[in-house]
């Protein structure tokens, strides 16, 4: 087994960056605040065998003190997945499937991702907490003159509060995020929990007419980030000048997803651009530059993906509404953006045809390939060189532009050597390298 | 009317000998579009008596309102010569045997510097150029300019004097002095030639000779002009001196004595000069006798000089009697045409010394054959140097020249982009054209085919090329070289719907925008901002109204002009910065460092460059900068873009494996390169030098992934360490103006942060010239401002000129150079604040 991974005392000692603060929850709370009761009520009615549990990174710490909860009163043993393939914010199935699990309990921080449900799971969510006087008050002072329908959405940390928060006013109906029946386009809302990736998710999937956000006693006007949106036309002019697009595989869990991952394959062919499936688990800088060839990633997966706007990598990534805009030209004209696929493209026709019209690129300024004129070259080989061989253009024809293109034979220079002792372990830390 | 048919033209344009491919440039406002139009009416296309005023190749609504060229417009025109001038042709390519015709292709150019972009458009498709200078205001920045441009294209000139009615009408100048000024003028003009090309070099003589009939006098306005040939002519027979040697005595020291018929080289008291007694008094006579009224004197005068006034014509007087007088005795679209024809070349000429700057190929394949000898069987071979809008939204014409064989409707080609590299298919189609046509102006006509050495235009290219091609019918054909032009799009404006639903349309129309203008850029940032950028703020204005009218026909919101800047470095790394792969088994040590004075700008130009031999490109760096000559040999890339003026030097010594991670370190220098540390901007003059570099003995862990994230992290740490400063682009700005006004000048400038380099006076002439440097950002708003401070008589012509470094530390906080980091990096939406040095630097 050594031969195959690395030495654990490096896994485990390695630091982990994360920008929550770690859980440590004193013992008395932990009963309470992981709903621990619901949890054997769900598994004990349900009669599940195998049962896992999935934390995100930051809760972990707890983790122990969980299973040991649920093992004593269910007397049966519960797993951990210490880690997660993809975001944590869903499912791992995959994980879970290496242990044949019945049911998943999934902890803390959830998207908004339709799962693909292949096994059961439950969310029990984080219970913060909010000075609800306080927060009503505030809601009746600042609503008080309008009498359009308010809806006030609570977040899943606060879910636990939602009895208690009870207006007046027979227009303000109070909603939780979980909700199926999101109906909010036409309304005002008011959503109760902090300003980062899901309320952005929130807004672009439920576009509400006007959304404020109340946290940490503060009521304040959210506005799409425009930046978000504006950088689309970027990306959009990118993924009409790319050769070569790398579709990522950057979640097994959500609803559609390789609907979304044939729809993008079918777009690229017919706009005769190549492309490679990948699938590298967790997206990273240093794994994608693996592939200098690729012009752009499709990431197809989780909305709660911060990837998505990261500057630091060598290519850029999109999403598959981007790809959308830029390839289908049967592209329907309302469509809006979503990191979240399923909200944005997933249930659009299937009637896709390529963007054939000639085109300068705003980026080169270059005027741009497109299918129709490709198809008409007499041939997509070019002629290698030096060796005469016919290698076929795209990912190929990137290699061939390499200064370094192998290990030269160097046949009859190299001096005959006895064979010696190599090197053993693997390469991310041989016995001799350890030290480093 | 229009004294020709298209067929008729057609016909012409087999005749390779007798065709003369023009623009005619000059700085704005000297009176090209008004001097064409002599031409144009000479030709039948507009009435004699509009000529002058219509400007007919001013075609925009906007050119006509303003009275400015923006763009280039070409217009063909066929003449008949008479045999008593033909026989001024002397070289045998310069006229087909027993042809009178001759088929004048000419190109009317704006004169202002900002869309000095369309005179390079015009040159690169023309032989010659009839440069129209002002007889007032003398040789200007832009004379210079298009006239250095023209050289350098090995475009002949020729040059008239315009506006003379104002020399006599509003400055009463005497004879002599005007004399001196015209004298002043053509030195002027041939110093300049002199400069950029010699007489014995492929053109043969280029210089400009009144008495060799290359100078003509003379106003557009009014519509009358002449060269010392046409004079020649009216006294050789009372001289009995033969017309050449006349044309001789017409000019310079040669002195006539009334009294004692006696010609003299110097002045004496009672002679004359030839030019004035022969040549300038006549017409002050005519010019006095008319604008006094003085009706006795003049009607004995014009029978003497065989001016017959038509019957409507004879109840006129004062100005526009004057007119149609002149414009009857000295018609000025026949001097023009007579200067056109003899003075300038053929395409059979011309193109005998062009080929070698036209043609990137070697100069002996078919496709240079065939251009040099102009040979209409000869593989097709034309230059697209400019797309013209067609009354058709988002098409156009692609306008250009052929130089070898013949175009066709109909015809399969290849059309070649400027990326084409000969043997790949980038930026190469083969397509069929879908038609020929001619330019008229305002007008198009099909055409069937048009041969080598014609002007025109095709439909269905649009679709392949962007600005400028190349279109040939031969399979081994490089391109024709990129035209080089004398200003840089350095103002950017950014542009947004006012309804952001019109979006699509937008980019439509900056997708046209980008076509329809020579220079234009049109970029989509990575913040997803739409930019524009031009030469200047009135190229902006005009493109920016294209685009909201014309072209996207949505209304628009624009952003205040910016510039755009660069990042370099100011001294050496001040140490060996460190970075490790994510793997931590790869380190890369390197430093960055100014590049010396001067290094740049050769890469700019192409004196340096990444496909030089690497050898004699190393000995050029070790002579010029001193540069180490292993080191130098060395160079790994150019970049941003492969090409760009920062450089990436291996120092290293014996490291293992350093060629395998070459490609991936080069990619993560041309990503830093692009986008700098401090605000993502272009980089500019930094030398990166690799001085060591330790790796994983395992190829798959110094892959890509590993390498060119570090590379990118190493040299941000390098750039950080060195000292960076930001460089913002300068204008060189030329202000003419009388004495008073200087004061005003200086007063400007110091508030724009603009100095002075030089300051002279116009000999002959109270005015003044002032020639500063001036950063681009200040310049906006600089021509209103100084106007009002001077009284509205200055009148600035500013063209970018070079990079300066910023003064100020950009990492200081509360420096100019900081504040500009931080509101680029808000436009673009990255972080505020520093780069932080601890992400791009690692410790051993």
């Amino acid at each position: 087994m050594a031969q195959f991974s690395s030495n654990e005392a490096v896994s485990l000692s390695k630091t982990i960056n994360n920008h929550k603060q770690l859980a440590n929850t004193p013992d008395e709370h932990i009963y309470d605040y992981y709903d621990i009761k619901k949890c054997i009520y769900w598994i004990q009615s349900n009669e599940y065998k195998k049962v896992c549990l999935q934390f995100p990174d930051y809760l972990l710490p707890d983790s122990p003190k969980v299973a040991n909860h649920l093992q004593n009163e269910l007397q049966q043993t519960v797993y951990v997945l210490g880690d997660t393939a993809y975001e944590s914010c869903c499912i791992d199935y995959v994980a879970a499937a290496h242990i044949d699990a019945d049911a998943v309990i999934h902890f803390g921080p959830m998207c908004f991702s339709q799962p693909t449900c292949s096994i059961p799971s439950l969310f029990i969510h984080e219970k913060h907490k909010l000075n609800i006087e306080e927060f009503l008050q505030i809601i009746n002072t600042e609503f008080s003159s309008i009498t359009d329908c308010i809806i006030v959405v609570i977040d899943s940390p606060l879910l636990h509060l939602k009895d208690n928060i009870c207006f007046n006013q027979n227009n303000i109906i109070v909603k939780s995020i979980t909700d199926s029946d999101l109906n909010v386009q036409e309304s005002t809302v008011i959503y109760v929990g902090e300003n980062d990736r899901k309320l952005m998710n929130f807004n672009f999937i439920h576009k509400p007419k006007q959304l404020y956000y109340y946290y940490n006693g503060n009521l304040s006007s959210y506005d799409a980030d425009l930046k978000i949106l504006k950088r689309r036309y970027f990306l959009i002019e990118k993924i009409k000048d790319s050769e070569t697009v790398g579709i990522i595989v950057g979640t097994l869990a959500i609803k559609n997803y390789l609907k979304i991952i044939e729809r993008m394959k079918k777009l690229l062919k017919l706009n005769g651009k190549k492309f490679y499936m990948i699938s590298v688990g967790k997206p990273t800088v240093a794994k994608l530059a693996n592939f200098p060839e690729m012009h752009v990633y499709i990431l197809i997966g989780c909305a709660m993906n911060e990837i998505y706007e990261s500057r630091d990598f060598y290519r850029p990534i999109v999403t598959p509404y981007d790809v959308e805009v830029a390839l289908n030209s049967n592209a329907s004209t309302d469509l809006k953006f979503s990191y979240d696929f399923n909200s944005s493209i997933a249930h659009d026709s299937d009637n896709l045809a390529a963007t054939d019209k000639s085109d300068v690129s705003l980026i080169s300024g270059n005027i741009r390939y497109n299918s129709e004129i490709k198809m008409n070259e007499e041939s997509r080989l070019v002629l290698k060189e030096s060796s005469g061989a016919l290698i076929e253009s795209h990912g190929a024809g990137f290699l061939a532009n390499r200064s370094w293109t192998g290990l030269e034979q160097n046949l009859g220079q190299t001096e005959v050597m006895l064979a010696v002792d190599g090197r053993s372990g693997i390469a991310q830390g041989y016995a001799n390298e350890l030290e480093l | 009317m229009v004294n020709f048919t298209v067929d008729e033209i057609r016909a012409m344009m087999d005749k390779k000998r007798n065709i003369r491919n023009m623009s005619v440039i000059a700085h704005v406002d000297h009176g090209k579009s008004t001097l064409t139009d002599s031409l144009v009416s000479k030709a039948g296309i507009i009435a004699g008596a509009k000529a002058g005023e219509t400007r007919f190749t001013d075609t925009r609504k906007d050119e006509q309102e303003r009275c400015i060229t923006i763009k280039s417009t070409a217009i063909s025109m066929y003449f008949e010569l008479e045999d008593k001038d033909l026989v001024f042709i002397k070289n045998i390519d310069q006229r087909e045997k027993d042809m009178k015709g001759f088929l004048i292709n000419l190109i009317d150019s704006p004169g202002h510097v900002d869309f000095s972009s369309e005179v390079t458009a015009a040159l690169r498709v023309t032989d010659g150029a009839l440069v129209v200078v002002d007889c007032v205001s003398g040789v200007c920045v832009q004379t210079e300019t298009v006239l250095r441009q023209a050289i350098a294209e090995r475009i002949k000139p020729i040059l008239f004097m315009n506006k003379m009615d104002r020399a006599l009408l509003e400055l009463q100048l005497d004879s002599e002095e005007l004399y001196q000024t015209f004298q002043r003028i053509v030195e002027n003009v041939n110093v300049i030639i002199a400069t950029y090309s010699d007489d014995s070099g492929p053109m043969g003589e280029v210089r400009v000779d009144p008495s060799k009939g290359s100078v003509g006098f003379g106003s557009g306005l009014h519509g009358w002009a002449f060269t010392l040939k046409q004079f020649a002519e009216m006294y050789s027979e009372k001289f009995k001196i033969d017309v050449v040697k006349l044309m001789n005595r017409l000019w310079g020291e040669n002195f006539f004595n009334a009294k004692t018929k006696k010609w003299a080289k110097q002045k004496e008291d009672d002679n004359k000069r030839s030019f004035c007694m022969y040549i300038l008094d006549p017409i002050y006579k005519v010019f006095d006798s008319i604008m006094n009224y003085k009706k006795e004197e003049y009607e004995a005068l014009l029978p003497k000089l065989g001016i017959a006034l038509k019957h409507e014509d004879k109840d006129k007087d004062g100005k526009p009697l004057l007119k149609v007088v002149m414009r009857t005795w000295l018609p000025a679209g026949e001097a023009l045409l007579q200067m056109i024809a003899i003075h300038l070349p053929s395409p059979v000429v011309a193109q005998k010394y062009r080929m070698e700057m036209l043609y990137e190929g070697p100069h002996d394949d078919e496709a240079a054959v065939g251009v040099k000898t102009c040979d209409p069987n000869g593989p097709l071979m034309m230059y697209v140097s400019k797309m013209v809008p067609t009354t058709d939204k988002g098409r156009f014409y692609a306008f250009g020249r052929v130089f070898s064989g013949k175009v066709a409707t109909g015809m399969k080609a290849r059309i070649m982009g400027p990326n084409y590299v000969p043997g790949k298919k980038e930026d190469l189609y083969e397509k069929a054209i879908q038609r020929t046509i001619l330019m008229m102006g305002r007008y198009v006509e099909a055409i069937e085919d048009v041969p080598c050495g014609n002007i025109c235009g095709l439909v269905g290219v649009d679709q392949f090329l962007v600005k400028t091609g190349t279109i040939t019918t031969f399979k081994d054909a490089h391109n024709m070289k990129v035209m080089k032009f004398s200003v840089s799009p350095v103002v950017r404006v950014a542009v947004e719907p006012k309804n952001p639903a019109d979006l699509p349309k937008l980019v439509e129309g900056l997708k046209r925008l980008a076509k329809s203008d020579p220079m234009v850029q049109c970029i989509i940032e990575e913040s997803g901002e739409h930019i524009i950028a031009g030469a200047g703020e009135l190229h902006l204005e005009i493109c920016l109204k294209d685009l909201e009218e014309d072209h996207a026909c949505i209304p628009l919101k624009k952003s205040d002009p910016v510039v755009s800047y660069r990042e370099t470095v100011s001294e050496e790394s001040d140490i060996m910065c460190l970075s490790k792969s994510p793997n931590k088994h790869n380190r890369l040590f390197m430093k960055a460092c100014p590049m010396p004075d001067g290094l740049a700008e050769d890469i700019d130009n192409g004196d340096v460059n990444p496909r030089d031999d690497f050898k004699s490109r190393a000995r050029y760096l070790g002579e010029k900068y001193d540069y180490d000559l292993t080191e130098a040999r060395k160079i790994w890339c150019f970049g941003p873009d492969g090409t760009g003026p920062n450089l990436l030097v291996d120092c290293t010594k014996g490291v293992q494996y350093l060629n395998e991670i070459k490609d991936s370190v080069v990619a993560g220098f041309q990503w830093a390169a692009k986008e700098g540390v401090l605000s993502e901007e272009n980089l500019r003059g930094v030398r990166f030098n690799i001085y060591d570099v330790t790796l994983h003995a395992d190829a798959i862990h110094r892959g890509g992934g590993q390498i060119i994230p570090t590379t990118r992290r190493c040299l941000y740490a390098c750039l950080m360490t060195a000292q960076p400063r930001l460089m913002e682009p300068v204008y060189q700005c030329e202000i003419q103006c009388p004495e008073i006004a200087v004061g005003g000048i200086y007063g400007v400038l110091n508030r724009r942060r603009g100095h002075v380099f030089e300051e002279m006076q116009v000999t002959g002439t109270p005015m003044f010239v002032v020639k500063a440097y001036l950063p681009v950002n200040e310049s906006f708003g600089f021509t209103a401002d100084l106007r009002s401070n001077t009284g509205g008589q200055a009148f600035p012509q500013c063209v970018f000129d070079h990079w300066q470094v910023l003064p100020g530390n950009p990492m200081e906080l509360g420096s100019k150079p900081y504040q500009i980091v931080q509101d680029t990096r808000k436009r673009k939406g990255l972080k505020e604040g520093l780069p932080d040095l601890t992400q791009y630097l690692d410790k051993m």
